[in-house]
C-alpha cells in the first residue's frame, strides 16, 4: 500500500514535470517560426527524391510546390535557422533512417563556421542550435548533434542535460509567459510547406553589402570534416549530393570561398552551382523578388529558383516526375493546396 | 531497488532545478575589457568594442552609408555603418545596440599606434611586434574580449579591423 502511494505521487510529480515542461519551452508559434521547422519533418518523411539541409538560404529560398508542379519532383528542406554543417550532416544521418532520397541539395555558407564557439555570441549561438535541435526526435543522430553543437565550456557544464529536460533549461520563462504558450502547450501549428518557409513581402535591393576583410579565407578543419561526413554518407547509400551556393546576396559569399567548394567538388565528383552567378538566367529581380533587400528570396523568388533548379535536378541529376504516380499526387495535391491558402492568406495580408 | 531509483530520478530533477537559477545571457554593460590599443578613435570619438552604439553613432554625426541585416530567426538587426574612412558594424543587444566590429575602408584613418592602410610591414612590426604574427600575412593583437587584425599583402597593409571577440 505504502509502495503504490509512493509511485502515484511519483507518477504526479512526474506528469506535473511534464506539464511545466510543456508550458514553458518556446513554441515558435508566431515568432521566431523558424524554430518549428526541424519538428515538421516527421509527418512527411518518406517519399522526398530529394532532400535540401541547410540554413534560412534554403528554406526561404526554394519552394517545393514549384519543383513538384514544374518537374514532379517530390522535395522536403530540412533547414534551420543558421543551420551549421554538422546540424546538417546529423539532420542529413536522421533523414536516412526514414527514408533515402535520390539528391540531396546541401547549401555550402554553412562552411564559414568552423566550430560551435565561431558560430555567433553565445546567447544568440544558444537560441539557434535550439531552434534545430530542441524539436528533433531523440536518436543517435540528436544525441550527436547536440555534442557536435556545444563549445567545450558547454559540455563542461553538462548542458546536455539541459536538451533532454529542456524544462531545466526555460524554467525561468515562467515570468515571460504569452497566451500563445498555453494555446500551444500540447500541440503545433504547421508553418511551413514541406520544410518552406514562405515569406511575402517586398523590401528592394539597394546597396551593396560590404563585410570586414578576413584574416584567412580558408575553411576549416572541422568544417571539411563534416563535408567529407556528408559526402560520404551520400556515397554510402548511393545518393547524388549537389552543393549549391543559393542565390542571397547576404552573407557576402567571398570568391576564395567559392574556389575552395568548385575545387571540392571537382576533387569528389560532385555538382556545385553558385546560383548568384545565375541570378539573371534564373529570373530573379532584386527589387521584387526580395523580402529583406537581398538577403532571402520571397516566394514570388523562391518560385523562379525552384523553376530554374528543378530543371537542374530533372535533367541533369535525373530525379524522377512522380506526377503519375496517384498517390503521391494525391499527397503532394493537398500539399499544394495548403500552400496557395497561405500564398493567398500572406497575399491579403500585404495588402 | 526500482523504489529508489524513481526517487533518486525525482531528487536529482529537483535538485537541478533549484539549483540553475537561470544563467544569464545579458550582455555586458561594460565595454569589454579592451584596452588602449583597441580602442579606434575618429575625429575625437573612442569607438570601442561592445561598447553602446548609441552615443558614437550619435557623436558621429550622419553616416555616409547605411545597411541593416536581420538575422536568420532573431528579432533587431546587425547594422553596418560608412563614415568615408572606415565601417563600423553593431548588434542587438537587450541593453541596445553594441559595436561588433570596425575595420577601415581607406588610409584616412589610423589605429592608436598610428598604423594605417599601406603603411608597410616593416612599421606593424615596429608596432606589434614579429610575434603577433598569425598565419602568413596577418597580425594580431588580442585583449580582453577584443581583437585587433592588421593584414600585409605584398609587404603593405591592405586591411586594418577590430572586431569583437566570439569564439
Amino acid at each position: 500500500m505504502k509502495n503504490i502511494k509512493l509511485y502515484i505521487t511519483a507518477a504526479l510529480f512526474i506528469a506535473l514535470l511534464a506539464a511545466v515542461q510543456a508550458l514553458v519551452v518556446p513554441k515558435y508559434m508566431s515568432s521566431s517560426r523558424e524554430g518549428a521547422l526541424t519538428g515538421e519533418y516527421y509527418a512527411n518523411a518518406g517519399d522526398n527524391d530529394v532532400i535540401f539541409i541547410g540554413d534560412c538560404e534554403v528554406y526561404e529560398n526554394f519552394s517545393p510546390i514549384t519543383l513538384w508542379e514544374e518537374y514532379g519532383i517530390t522535395s522536403y528542406i530540412r533547414g534551420s535557422a543558421q543551420q551549421t554543417i554538422w546540424q546538417s550532416y546529423y539532420l542529413l544521418e536522421e533523414t536516412l533512417s526514414y527514408e533515402t532520397p535520390e539528391v540531396v541539395v546541401f547549401n555550402v555558407l554553412a562552411m564559414k563556421y568552423d566550430t560551435p564557439a565561431s558560430t555567433g555570441r553565445p546567447e544568440q549561438r544558444e537560441a539557434y542550435n535550439r531552434m534545430t535541435l530542441d524539436t528533433m526526435r531523440w536518436s543517435k543522430s540528436k544525441w550527436d548533434a547536440i555534442r557536435a553543437s556545444m563549445t567545450d565550456d558547454e559540455r563542461e557544464r553538462e548542458s546536455m542535460f539541459t536538451y533532454i529536460f529542456p524544462l531545466l533549461r526555460y524554467h525561468d520563462r515562467w515570468d515571460q509567459l504569452t497566451r500563445e504558450d498555453f494555446v500551444y502547450m500540447f500541440r503545433r501549428d504547421t508553418v511551413s510547406v514541406n520544410g518552406y518557409l514562405m515569406q511575402m513581402g517586398v523590401v528592394p535591393y539597394a546597396d551593396e553589402y560590404v563585410e570586414m576583410p578576413l584574416a584567412d579565407y580558408s575553411f576549416g578543419e572541422n568544417s571539411l570534416y563534416y563535408l567529407d561526413k556528408t559526402t560520404d554518407l551520400c556515397r554510402e547509400h548511393g545518393i547524388e549530393l549537389v552543393l549549391i551556393k543559393a542565390p542571397s546576396l547576404s552573407p557576402v559569399w567571398w570568391d576564395e570561398w567559392d574556389e575552395q567548394i568548385s575545387d571540392y567538388a571537382e576533387e569528389n565528383g560532385l555538382m556545385y552551382i553558385n546560383m548568384l552567378e545565375h541570378s539573371d538566367e534564373i529570373g530573379i529581380d532584386w527589387n521584387t523578388d526580395t523580402y529583406d533587400a537581398g538577403l532571402h528570396l520571397n516566394v514570388y523568388g523562391a518560385e523562379k529558383a525552384a523553376r530554374w533548379f528543378g530543371a537542374i535536378l530533372s535533367d541533369e541529376c535525373g530525379v524522377p516526375d512522380r506526377r503519375d504516380d496517384g498517390n503521391i499526387a494525391e499527397k503532394w495535391d493537398e500539399k499544394a493546396k495548403t500552400y496557395y491558402e497561405q500564398k493567398r492568406s500572406l497575399e491579403n495580408e500585404e495588402k | 531497488m526500482r523504489k529508489n531509483s524513481v526517487l533518486l530520478v525525482i531528487i536529482a530533477m529537483a535538485l537541478t532545478l533549484a539549483g540553475c537559477g537561470g544563467e544569464s545571457s545579458d550582455a555586458s554593460d561594460s565595454a569589454g575589457g579592451t584596452d588602449d590599443a583597441l580602442v579606434f578613435t575618429y575625429d575625437g570619438t573612442e569607438i570601442a568594442l561592445d561598447a553602446d552604439a548609441e552615443g558614437i553613432i550619435s557623436a558621429l554625426g550622419e553616416p555616409k552609408n547605411y545597411t541593416e541585416e536581420p538575422s536568420c530567426a532573431f528579432e533587431g538587426l546587425d547594422k553596418t555603418y560608412y563614415y568615408g574612412g572606415f565601417y563600423m558594424t553593431t548588434y542587438p543587444s537587450d541593453n541596445g545596440d553594441r559595436v561588433y566590429s570596425i575595420w577601415f575602408a581607406d588610409d584616412s584613418v589610423q589605429t592608436a599606434d598610428g598604423i594605417k592602410i599601406g603603411d608597410s610591414q616593416e612599421k606593424v612590426e615596429e608596432c606589434y611586434g614579429a610575434d603577433s604574427a598569425s598565419g602568413e600575412s596577418a597580425y594580431t593583437l588580442t585583449s580582453g574580449e577584443g581583437r585587433l587584425t592588421v593584414i600585409v599583402e605584398d609587404g603593405a597593409v591592405s586591411s586594418v579591423s577590430y572586431e569583437l571577440i566570439v569564439d
